[in-house]
C-alpha cells in the first residue's frame, strides 16, 4: 500500500463527501419526479481506469456500485479541461445499459493530468421511441426504445454543444425534464470537480492519486479475505423467467459459480439465446459488467457489511457470456426491460452463493410482482389521470439467521411504496386491500417472507393497467434445506358479473367500469424443515395472521387456533410421526418440476449447444420451434437425454431452407 | 431574589441552569441521572443550586424542564400495551411501511418489529373515501368484536387509525366515543387528533408512538409536580418541546409526542440564543455528547424545522427543529478493521461504561480517550467533579492499536482523532449540499459536553473561519428551555390547487386554526399575553410528491388574491432547488399554523472592556498537529470579556474542555462567549 492506514481512512471519507455531495446536488435539482420518487440515478468518482471508488451510500441506485466507465471513456478522443461526456447507447462501451440512463462524465484535471473523473447517470422518464417512457417488453430492436448517443462531448472546453441538446430534446416526450435532470447532472459533476480539487488542494497530488488505487486495493482486498472463508467448489445453479416475450417461454439463466481460493468465476454458458424481446442485458462481455455483479455485490456485502463498496470489489470475480446470449446481446437486440432479467439474474447469483454459505445466505426471494401504472379518467369531468401507483414486492427468502422480512426485502429492499390515501387522491381508483397475504411465505424453519397483495377498482371504460416486470406466476421463489418454495405471484381481473380472470404474466391490461384487478406478488421461500420451527413461532404466526390455523398443521405439524390456543398433545404427535424430508440444498414448486422432467439439463444443453452454433438472428427462432415441438411431442418420445432436442432441431434445420443456408455461410466465415 | 430555572435530563447528567433575574448572571450544576427514580435528579439538582449558589426553591420564579421519559420508553420498549384499530383489509400499515428497507444493500436487512404487533391489530368495518364522502359507515357490530379481541390479548390502549381520518374524522370519533362506552378502562387516541396529516403509514406511526408512551409520560409529569410542589417551588413547570417551544405541564400530559425530541431541540434554541446574542447570523451548531454528534443550521438566530424525524426506530411526524446526526459521539470506538486500516465507530462506548480514561469499566479506545492520551484532556476533572480522568488507562487502550499499526501512541491517537473528524467531515459537506449552502460563511457555534473539544478540528477540515463557545457549554439544553417561547403547531389538509377559486377553502381553514390557536393559548395554556400567529403551506407543483414550506398572508387569503403565495413559493422553490416553473400549477397539501407566545428571556450580563493579553494560568506540554508542544492552559472562568489569547491552549471548565490546536487566535466577546478564529488555514495531515 503507498498510503499509511490512518490517512487513507481520511481519504475515503472525503472522497465519500465528495461523492455524496454530487448525489445531493443532483437530487436537490433534478426536475423530474421520478427522480426523486424512485432515486433512479448514481453519482460518483472513478478512477482514470474507469473504476469506481466512491460513491454513495444513502441515495440512489443501489445497483451500480463498481460500474466500469473505462469502454465510455475510451471512446473519446481526448480530454481537455471543462469537457462534459454523455452517453444513452447500450452499444457503445456498455456502461448505459438501456436508453432511459443518460450517463455522464467529466474529467478531473490537475496540472494537466487526469486525476479521476466524476461520474454518474439520470433514468429519464423517456428518451422517445415507440412507446411512452421508451420501455416495453414488445420491442424487439433498441432502435424503437429511443434516441441514442454514442459517447460524445456534451461540454467541450466548457462551452456547451446546443446541437447536440436540441437533437435530443426534439425526440423526447417530456422535453423539459430532460433538459432540467441534464443541467442537475451538470450541476453534479461540477460540485465532483470542485470539490476533488480542494482536495487535492489539501492533501497534495501525490496522496490523493495514490489514496484513489490504495482504496481499491483495500476493497479487492477484503472481498477476497470474504471469499476465503467460502470453501471451494463450483456451485451450479438456474432459474427461470416465465416467458422470454409476450405469450413466451421460459427464459432460463443459468450460473457456474467456481470458487477457488480468494476468487471468482461465474460461468453463465447455459443461459438463453438474445431474445426477440426487450428482455436482453448488453453487457458487451465485459466479465465484470456491472449488470453481472449486482448479485455478487449483495451476497459479498451481507456476508461482510463492512466491506467498502467500490469497483475493487469486482476484481477478485470474472464472468464468462457467451455472445449472443441474453446476457451478452448483439446489436440491435432490445434491452430496454434488462431490469426484470437482471432481477431474476441477482437471485441466480444468490442462489449458488447460498449453496456455498448456507449459513449465511438466504433462500429465494419473491419477485415478480410488477410495478403498477393505472391510466383512467375522472367519473364526472372525464379528465386523464396516470400514476405510478406502487411496486408490488413480495418477502425476501428465509435463512439459517431468521425468516425472510415480509412484504419487501433481499434484492427489491430500495423501493419504496406510495399511501393509499396519496394513490386516491391522485388518481380516481378505490383500493380495495393492501397487505400481506397469509400463507404465501414458504414454509419452513425459517419462514419465507410474505407477499404483497394490492386491489383496486376503477370506474370509467378506457382505464389501463400495466404492471411493469410481471413475472414469478409459474416458477415461483426456491426454498431450501427442506423448506417450501414461496407462493407464485397473481395477476387477477373480476368483473362486476362475478368473473376471475387469470392475467399471468400479461403487462398491459384494459379494464372497463367496475373492474377490480388484484396483483398478488410471490412469497420469498422458507429455509429448513418446517417441522423443525419451534412452535411458539408457528402460534405467533398464527396470531399475527401470518399463518391459518390450517397451514399451520399442514406444513408445521402445530394445531393452533385462531386465537393462539395449541393442542399440545395433537402437536407433538403430529411432529413425533413427521417424517424428516430428504434434506437437498433446493427445492421447487410443482410447475418448475414439471417444466423440468420435460426440460432437463441433458435438453436444455443440447439446445444452447444447438443454438450456439447458428447465427445469432436465427437463435431464438429456433428456440421457440424447438420448445413447440417438444410440447407437442407424444410422452414416449421424450428421453430427456438431449437426443429429442437434436431430432427437433435437424427437423428445423430441415424444413427451414433460409437457416440451413445461413449457417452454411457462417461455418464458411470461420 | 428571583431566579428562573431550567432542566434538562440526558443519557448520563441531568442539567441546571439557573438565571439570577436581578444581576443577569448564570450559575450551572450537573447531577447524575437516576434511570430507576425518574424525578429524582431534578430534586438532587435543586438541592445542588440550593448548596453551591444557594437558590432556595420558594426563589425559583420559572421554572422549564426537558424530560426523556418517552423516547426511553420506544428505545426500551416499555410503552404500554397496545391495539391499534384499522380499516377493514389495510390491517399492515406498520408491517409494510413505505417499504424501503433500513440497508437496502443487505440481503437480510428487515424493518424494525413495530410497537403494535400485528396481532394486536384488528380490522374495522367502515370506509371513507379521499373526498371525505362515507363508503362504508362504521359497523358498530365489527367495532365491538375488535374491542373483544383487543381486550382479550390484554390491550391497555387502542390507536384508531382508519384511511382518510385528516379528511372526515367522524368514523374515527364514533368508534372513540363507542369504545368509551365498552370499555371505559382502555386509553383511546385516534390518529386525525394526534397529527391530522394525509399519509397512512406516516400518521399512523406517529399516533402510535403517542399511544404507547402518554400514560407513562403524563404519570412522570404528575409526579414531578407533586416533588416540585412538595419543594416549593411555585410557577408550574413548563415542558420543553421537540419544535423548540414549552408549554405547560398540564397541557403537555396529553400532548407526549410533543416532547420527544425535545432534548436536541432545547440545544438548538439555546445555541439561537447565543447566536443572536452575539450577531452571528449564520451558524452551524455543534452538538456532541458522548453518545451523539449532531449539527443544526441557525440563519437568522432562527434554527431550521422539520416534520420528519425520527424516534428510536420510528418516523414521528410532528414539527421539530431540524437536527442532523453526524456521528456517535466521544464515546465512538477506534478499531482496527481487517485490511488493516484504523476506523472509528459506528458502536460507541456511550456513556456506561464510557471511554477507558474514566475509569468505569471501558476497556475500548475512544476518541476522548485519544485526546486523553495526547495529554490534552487529563488537566482537570470534568463533570463538576463526578469524573476523573486517568491519562495512563487511555494510552493503555491506544498502544495496542499503535502496536497493530505500527506506529506511534500519538500519531494513532491522532489518526483517531482525524478520522473521526473526517467522518463529521462526510456528513457536515452531505448536508450542506442537500441544502445549498456555503458552511464557509457559517460559525461553527460548540456545546455539549465533547463540542468544544472537538470543534476547532472540524471547523479547520471544513474551512469554517470561527468557533464559538458559550459559557456553560456543557448545559445549553437547559438553557435553551429557559429562552424558549410558549408555542404549538397545527396542521389541516388541503390538498388542491393553490388558485383564487380555492381561496375560499383555504380561508376557512386558517379561520378553523386560529381559532384552534387561540382556544390552546388561552384556555389550556393560560397565556396572557399576545400571541403571535404564523400561517404557512405546505404546496409542491402538481405531479411532485415533496413539498416545501412557504408562508401564507391570511390577508391575502382573504382578500382573494393567491399571488402572492404563488411568488413567494416559486421564490422558495428557486432559492433551494435552483430552478422554478412559473407556469405549472401549484398544489397546496396542508396548512400549517404556528402560534407563539412571547416567553421573558433571560439578558445575558455585558461588558465591553479595551481587549487585553492574558497570560495562561501554566504551560503543559502536550502532542498536537504532529508534534509535542507547549500548549497553553487556561481556566474559563479567567477569560473574561476583552480576553485575548493564542494558540495551541486548552481551556477548562466544569462541564467541558476546549481544545484549541495550532492555527487560532481566540478572544472572549461581551458576553463571555470564547470567540476562536482561524487565521492559518494550512495545518499537517
Amino acid at each position: 500500500m503507498r498510503t499509511d492506514p490512518v490517512t487513507l481512512k481520511v481519504l475515503e471519507n472525503h472522497a465519500q463527501a465528495v461523492a455524496e455531495s454530487m448525489a445531493y446536488t443532483l437530487f436537490r435539482t433534478a426536475h423530474s419526479t421520478f427522480v426523486k420518487e424512485t432515486e433512479d440515478f448514481t453519482t460518483g468518482l472513478v478512477a482514470p481506469s474507469g473504476m469506481t471508488f466512491a460513491s454513495p451510500r444513502d441515495l440512489g441506485a443501489t445497483w451500480f456500485i463498481g460500474l466500469d466507465y473505462k469502454g465510455a471513456i475510451d471512446l473519446i478522443d481526448s480530454y481537455e479541461e471543462g469537457d462534459i461526456c454523455v452517453t444513452n447507447d447500450p452499444y457503445s462501451g456498455f456502461v448505459c445499459s438501456h436508453t432511459p440512463d443518460m450517463h455522464i462524465w467529466k474529467p478531473i484535471f490537475w496540472d494537466g493530468e487526469i486525476i479521476a473523473f466524476a461520474v454518474g447517470h439520470i433514468h429519464n422518464t423517456d428518451m422517445g421511441g415507440a412507446v411512452p417512457a421508451s420501455l416495453s417488453r414488445a420491442n424487439t430492436e433498441v432502435h424503437q426504445e429511443g434516441i441514442r448517443f454514442a459517447p460524445t462531448k456534451l461540454v467541450s472546453r466548457g462551452v456547451l454543444n446546443q446541437q447536440l441538446v436540441d437533437t435530443m430534446m426534439l425526440n423526447v416526450r417530456m422535453p423539459d425534464q430532460n433538459r432540467g435532470d441534464l443541467n442537475a447532472q451538470i450541476a453534479a459533476v461540477n460540485t465532483g470537480e470542485a470539490k476533488m480539487h480542494a482536495m487535492i488542494r489539501k492533501f497534495g497530488v501525490e496522496t490523493v492519486k495514490n489514496g484513489i488505487e490504495d482504496l481499491l486495493d483495500v476493497a479487492e482486498a477484503r472481498a477476497r479475505a470474504v471469499i476465503s472463508d467460502l470453501p471451494d467448489g463450483d456451485f451450479r445453479f438456474v432459474d427461470y423467467l416465465d416467458e422470454d416475450g409476450p405469450n413466451g417461454v421460459p427464459v432460463r439463466l443459468e450460473l457456474n459459480l467456481k470458487i477457488r481460493g480468494d476468487g471468482i468465476v461465474m460461468d453463465f454458458t447455459g443461459s438463453d439465446p438474445q431474445l426477440k424481446s426487450a428482455l436482453n442485458m448488453p453487457t458487451g462481455g465485459n466479465p465484470r459488467h456491472i449488470l453481472l455483479m449486482v448479485g455478487f455485490n449483495y451476497c459479498l456485502y451481507t456476508l461482510d457489511p463492512s466491506i467498502p463498496l467500490n469497483g475493487g470489489i469486482l476484481r477478485s470475480a470474472t464472468c464468462i457470456v457467451p455472445e449472443g446470449t441474453v446476457l451478452n446481446p448483439q446489436h440491435p437486440a432490445a434491452v430496454g426491460m434488462r431490469s426484470l432479467t437482471c432481477g431474476r439474474l441477482q437471485g441466480v447469483i444468490m442462489g449458488a452463493f447460498h449453496a456455498a454459505a448456507p449459513d449465511r445466505l438466504p433462500v429465494g426471494a419473491a419477485g415478480g410482482g410488477g410495478i403498477v401504472n393505472v391510466k383512467t379518467f375522472d367519473a364526472r369531468s372525464g379528465k386523464l389521470s396516470m400514476a405510478s401507483i406502487d411496486p408490488v414486492t413480495g418477502g425476501a427468502g428465509g435463512s439459517a439467521l431468521g425468516d425472510g422480512a415480509d412484504g419487501s426485502g433481499a434484492n427489491t429492499a430500495f423501493l419504496k411504496n406510495t399511501p393509499v390515501e396519496i394513490n386516491e387522491i391522485e388518481v380516481p381508483i378505490k383500493f380495495r386491500r393492501y397487505g400481506l397475504v397469509p400463507d404465501s411465505g414458504g414454509a419452513g424453519k425459517a419462514r419465507g417472507g410474505m407477499a404483497t397483495e394490492l386491489e383496486v377498482e376503477v370506474f370509467t371504460p378506457d382505464t389501463v393497467v400495466t404492471a411493469r416486470n410481471r413475472d414469478r406466476s409459474v416458477f415461483a421463489a426456491w426454498g431450501g434445506a427442506g423448506g417450501m418454495p414461496g407462493a407464485p405471484s397473481l395477476f387477477t381481473r373480476l368483473t362486476p358479473d362475478g368473473k376471475r380472470i387469470d392475467l399471468g404474466n400479461t403487462d398491459v391490461v384494459p379494464l372497463s367500469p367496475g373492474d377490480v384487478f388484484n396483483l398478488t406478488s410471490g412469497g420469498g421461500a422458507g429455509f429448513g424443515d418446517p417441522f423443525e420451527r419451534p412452535v411458539e413461532l408457528v402460534v405467533r404466526d398464527v396470531l399475527r395472521g401470518s399463518v391459518t390455523p390450517a397451514a399451520a398443521r399442514a406444513h408445521y405439524g402445530v394445531v393452533v387456533d385462531i386465537d393462539g390456543v395449541l393442542d399440545t398433545a395433537t402437536t407433538q404427535a403430529l411432529r413425533a410421526a413427521h417424517v424428516a424430508p430428504q434434506v437437498e440444498t433446493y427445492s421447487y414448486n410443482a410447475s418448475r418440476r414439471a417444466f423440468e422432467a420435460i426440460w432437463t439439463d441433458a435438453n436444455y444443453a443440447a439446445l444452447t449447444e444447438a443454438l450456439s452454433m447458428m447465427p445469432v438472428h436465427w437463435r431464438h427462432f429456433v428456440k421457440r420451434s424447438v420448445f413447440e415441438r417438444i410440447a407437442a411431442l407424444p410422452e414416449a418420445e421424450r428421453h430427456g437425454d438431449g437426443s429429442e432436442i437434436r431430432a427437433a432441431v435437424e427437423a428445423i434445420k430441415a424444413s427451414v431452407p433460409g437457416l440451413a443456408s445461413s449457417m452454411d455461410m457462417l461455418e464458411a466465415a470461420e | 431574589m428571583s431566579y428562573r430555572v431550567g432542566v434538562d435530563i440526558g443519557g448520563t447528567f441531568a442539567d441546571f441552569c439557573a438565571f439570577d433575574e436581578t444581576i443577569g448572571t448564570m450559575g450551572t450544576v450537573k447531577v447524575l441521572t437516576t434511570p430507576d427514580r425518574p424525578g429524582q435528579e431534578v430534586i438532587d439538582g435543586l438541592k445542588a443550586l440550593e448548596d453551591r449558589f444557594g437558590i432556595k426553591p420558594a426563589d425559583i420564579s420559572y421554572f422549564t424542564h426537558g424530560t426523556t421519559v418517552g423516547i426511553n420508553a420506544i428505545i426500551m420498549r416499555k410503552g404500554i400495551r397496545l391495539a391499534m384499530f384499522t380499516t377493514e383489509n389495510f390491517c399492515d400499515v406498520l408491517e409494510l411501511a413505505r417499504l424501503k428497507m433500513p440497508d437496502p444493500y443487505h440481503l437480510l436487512s428487515s424493518r424494525p418489529e413495530p410497537l403494535v404487533t400485528r396481532d394486536l391489530v384488528f380490522g374495522v368495518s367502515e370506509r371513507i373515501l379521499a373526498d371525505g364522502s362515507v363508503d362504508t359507515p362504521l359497523d358498530p357490530e365489527s367495532l365491538k368484536a375488535a374491542v373483544d379481541a383487543a381486550r382479550a390479548r390484554g390491550a391497555e390502549g387502542i390507536v384508531i387509525s382508519f384511511l382518510h381520518s385528516y379528511r372526515n374524522p367522524a368514523h374515527e370519533l364514533e368508534a372513540k366515543r363507542l369504545i368509551s362506552e365498552i370499555a371505559p378502562e382502555l386509553h383511546v387516541f385516534c390518529s386525525h387528533q394526534v397529527r391530522p396529516i394525509i399519509r397512512e403509514y406516516e400518521r399512523t406511526s406517529t399516533a402510535v408512538i403517542h399511544g404507547y408512551v402518554q400514560p407513562r409520560v403524563s404519570q412522570y409529569l404528575s409526579a414531578l409536580q407533586d416533588a416540585l410542589g412538595g419543594l416549593g417551588v411555585a410557577p408550574e413547570p413548563m415542558i420543553t418541546k421537540s419544535n423548540g417551544g414549552v408549554m405547560s405541564v398540564e397541557v403537555g400530559k396529553s400532548a407526549c409526542v410533543e416532547m420527544l425530541l425535545s432534548g436536541t431541540a432545547a440545544g438548538v434554541m439555546g445555541a439561537a440564543f447565543v447566536a443572536r446574542a452575539a450577531g452571528e447570523d449564520k451558524v452551524l451548531s455543534l452538538d456532541i455528547g458522548g453518545t451523539s454528534a449532531d449539527v443544526a443550521i441557525i440563519t437568522g438566530g432562527q434554527p431550521g424545522y422539520g416534520m420528519n424525524e425520527t424516534v428510536g426506530d420510528f418516523p414521528i411526524y410532528v414539527p421539530t427543529v431540524s437536527v442532523t446526526s453526524i456521528g456517535e459521539g466521544g464515546g465512538s470506538i477506534a478499531r482496527i478493521d481487517t485490511a488493516g486500516l484504523l476506523t472509528v465507530g459506528p458502536d460507541s462506548a456511550g456513556s456506561t461504561p464510557g471511554p477507558a480514561a474514566y475509569g468505569r469499566g471501558g476497556t475500548n479506545a475512544t476518541i476522548t480517550d485519544a485526546f486523553v492520551s495526547l495529554g490534552l484532556l487529563d488537566l482537570s476533572t470534568l463533570g463538576y467533579g463526578m469524573v476523573s480522568v486517568d491519562r495512563n488507562k487511555a494510552v493503555a487502550v491506544i498502544e495496542p492499536l499503535a502496536h497493530k499499526l505500527g506506529s506511534t501512541l500519538e500519531a494513532t491517537a491522532e489518526g483517531i482523532i482525524g478520522i473521526a473528524v473526517s467522518g463529521m467531515f462526510r456528513e457536515v459537506t452531505k448536508l450542506c449540499s442537500r441544502r445549498g449552502i456555503d458552511v464557509q460563511e457559517f460559525s461553527l457555534l460548540a456545546f455539549g459536553g465533547g463540542g468544544p473539544m472537538m470543534a476547532c478540528f472540524l471547523a479547520r477540515d471544513l474551512g469554517m473561519k470561527r468557533v464559538i463557545v458559550p459559557q456553560s457549554p456543557g448545559v445549553l439544553s437547559a438553557l435553551g428551555g429557559l429562552t424558549a417561547d410558549v408555542r404549538n403547531d397545527f396542521t389541516e389538509t388541503a390538498y388542491y390547487d393553490l388558485d383564487a377559486a380555492n381561496t375560499p377553502r383555504m380561508r376557512e381553514t386558517i379561520d378553523r386554526l386560529i381559532e384552534k390557536a387561540r382556544h390552546w393559548m388561552v384556555e389550556e395554556q393560560h397565556y396572557h399575553g399576545t400571541p403571535v400567529f404564523h400561517a404557512a403551506g405546505e404546496m409542491r407543483y402538481r405531479g411532485q410528491s415533496f413539498e416545501i414550506e412557504v408562508p401564507i398572508d391570511p390577508a391575502a387569503v382573504a382578500a382573494g388574491d393567491v399571488s402572492p403565495i404563488t411568488e413567494a413559493f416559486h421564490a422558495e422553490h428557486r432559492r433551494l432547488y435552483g430552478h422554478a416553473d412559473t407556469d405549472a400549477p401549484i398544489q397546496i397539501i396542508a396548512i400549517n399554523f404556528v402560534v407563539t407566545g412571547h416567553s421573558v428571556k433571560p439578558t445575558l450580563s455585558k461588558s465591553d472592556p479595551e481587549p487585553r493579553d492574558v497570560a495562561p494560568e501554566k504551560t503543559i506540554h502536550a502532542h498536537v498537529d504532529g508534534a509535542r508542544r507547549e500548549v497553553a492552559l487556561y481556566r474559563r472562568s479567567e477569560l473574561t470579556p476583552g480576553a485575548r489569547f493564542g494558540s495551541p491552549c486548552v481551556i477548562a471548565q466544569d462541564d467541558t474542555t476546549t481544545i484549541v490546536p495550532t492555527g487560532f487566535t481566540g478572544t472572549v466577546d461581551s458576553h463571555g462567549n470564547l470567540i476562536l478564529t482561524l487565521t492559518e488555514t494550512a495545518h499537517a495531515h
